[in-house]
């Protein structure tokens, strides 16, 4: 949360998980504060604060970035998604799905941002090699040592339809 | 906090000239001045970001010269067809920084007014001789990259002046970028070295080789780089010559020594080995 002894308001308007949100707000408070504390999508996280961990990892214009590092006003007429807006159903998206079945989430507070920098790779390359993997994800940290299976459920997604049939 | 987002220059430097006087700062990609703010550097009265200036986030390529927009983000200078042909160097930095979020963000030419004695781009654009264009209300001047970076975060740009594009004579040249960090990714270079040279047969007939976070700028070791082409077979007795042209120091990611040590050990491995 950033603070200023003189706040100034300004008319937010941008797109989020594809529903136009406007809001008036401090022109100091972050995205990742907007997102969290005002529409209440709390699926994006807070570790670090400082751009370094990609916990608070969010989709800007097709493009991950880390709403920590970003102001709020910086968003106008932007559109964002959060992990709430990957699918528009209550199910999981083909990665998600890989993550449950290789076992990749121990506290899971890192997942929300490994699954969306994981999408976006996905999207230009389905079958990415792992050395592609983990340089997609070196702006992820994960402190419960859960790399290898993280790894592993982006690089077998492709096969995730392949593996329902076989549950 | 005023927040403006100006969209020509001409807004910009008329919003400047208004605010002459107050508490101003500029914001580009961001990624260097937040976590200023996050850990405690006051924020200013007035924040004016420059994404909106859309023009200078191109990159224009002409026969002599490639331009490169100072708003253009690390990704799509690395991404770019000209600068993966014939600036490796500059390529390979790109690759390398940070990680994917940072360089979706991150512009060149924050990079370069941060002024950082570490920052990852420097080293390839001082051996590529890069020419800076500043611009302000009355117009622009250009200077070499190593006229323009001062000291640590100290650039040579005066009040209300703007960092607007980075110029690099295509000249062809094979080059290298060596980053020597603590973890591949989102670590702050122990040192980073640029090579930019042209080989015909076994001699190097252009060689410029620069330098980061091993003094307070990056520093071109332009005196080894003449003796070493003169008499490439006095390899050993050249490298002193390095020792002389840099000043490092003991920080938390590594003393002085130990950055002597790999930066000729590096200098000398791509000159017998390349």
């Amino acid at each position: 949360m950033l603070h200023h002894p003189k706040p100034d308001l300004f008319q937010l308007s941008l797109k989020v998980n594809g529903k136009l949100v406007e809001r008036e707000i401090v022109t100091h408070m972050r995205l990742l504060d907007f997102l969290r504390n005002e529409l209440l999508l709390t699926g994006t996280k807070e570790v670090c604060g400082e751009g370094e961990c990609g916990a608070c990892t969010i989709i800007m214009d097709g493009q991950t970035v880390n709403s920590c590092l970003i102001l709020a006003v910086e968003a106008h007429n932007r559109n964002i998604t959060t992990i709430e807006g990957l699918t528009n159903t209550q199910e999981l998206s083909k990665l998600q799905q890989s993550f449950e079945d290789h076992h990749s989430v121990q506290c899971g507070y890192c997942i929300p941002g490994m699954v969306l920098s994981g999408e976006k790779l996905l999207e230009r390359n389905s079958h990415p090699t792992r050395d592609e993997i983990k340089y997609e994800l070196s702006g992820n940290i994960c402190r419960c040592t859960g790399y290898h299976k993280i790894v592993d459920a982006i690089e077998h997604a492709s096969d995730v339809d392949a593996a329902d049939e076989h549950r | 906090m005023k927040y403006y987002s100006p969209d020509s220059l001409d807004a910009y430097f008329k919003l400047r000239s208004k605010l002459a006087g107050k508490d101003v700062a500029v914001l580009a990609g961001g990624t260097d001045l937040m976590p200023r703010y996050e850990r405690g550097l006051s924020m200013p009265d007035h924040l004016i970001d420059l994404k909106s200036l859309s023009k200078l986030s191109s990159i224009l390529v002409s026969d002599d010269y490639i331009e490169i927009g100072a708003l253009t983000s690390i990704q799509d200078l690395h991404d770019h067809a000209v600068i993966q042909a014939e600036f490796t160097a500059i390529h390979q930095a790109a690759h390398e920084f940070a990680g994917t979020q940072i360089r979706h963000r991150a512009t060149t030419g924050g990079n370069l007014c941060n002024a950082s004695p570490a920052g990852d781009l420097l080293p390839g654009l001082y051996a590529f001789e890069a020419i800076l264009e500043l611009t302000n209300a009355d117009g622009q001047r250009t200077l070499p990259i190593s006229d323009f970076i001062l000291g640590p975060g100290k650039t040579a740009l005066s009040d209300g002046e703007l960092l607007t594009a980075i110029r690099i004579p295509r000249d062809h040249w094979d080059s290298k970028f060596i980053k020597v960090g603590l973890r591949q990714s989102m670590a702050i270079s122990v040192i980073n070295i640029a090579l930019v040279y042209h080989h015909l047969e076994a001699s190097f007939t252009h060689l410029k080789i620069a330098t980061g976070a091993v003094a307070p700028t990056v520093i071109t070791l332009d005196e080894f780089c003449q003796a070493y082409q003169l008499n490439p077979s006095n390899l050993l007795q050249h490298i002193q010559l390095i020792d002389n042209a840099i000043s490092p120091i003991d920080d938390i990611r590594a003393t002085a020594n130990y950055r002597r040590t790999v930066l000729k050990n590096l200098i000398r491995d791509f000159l017998t080995n390349g």
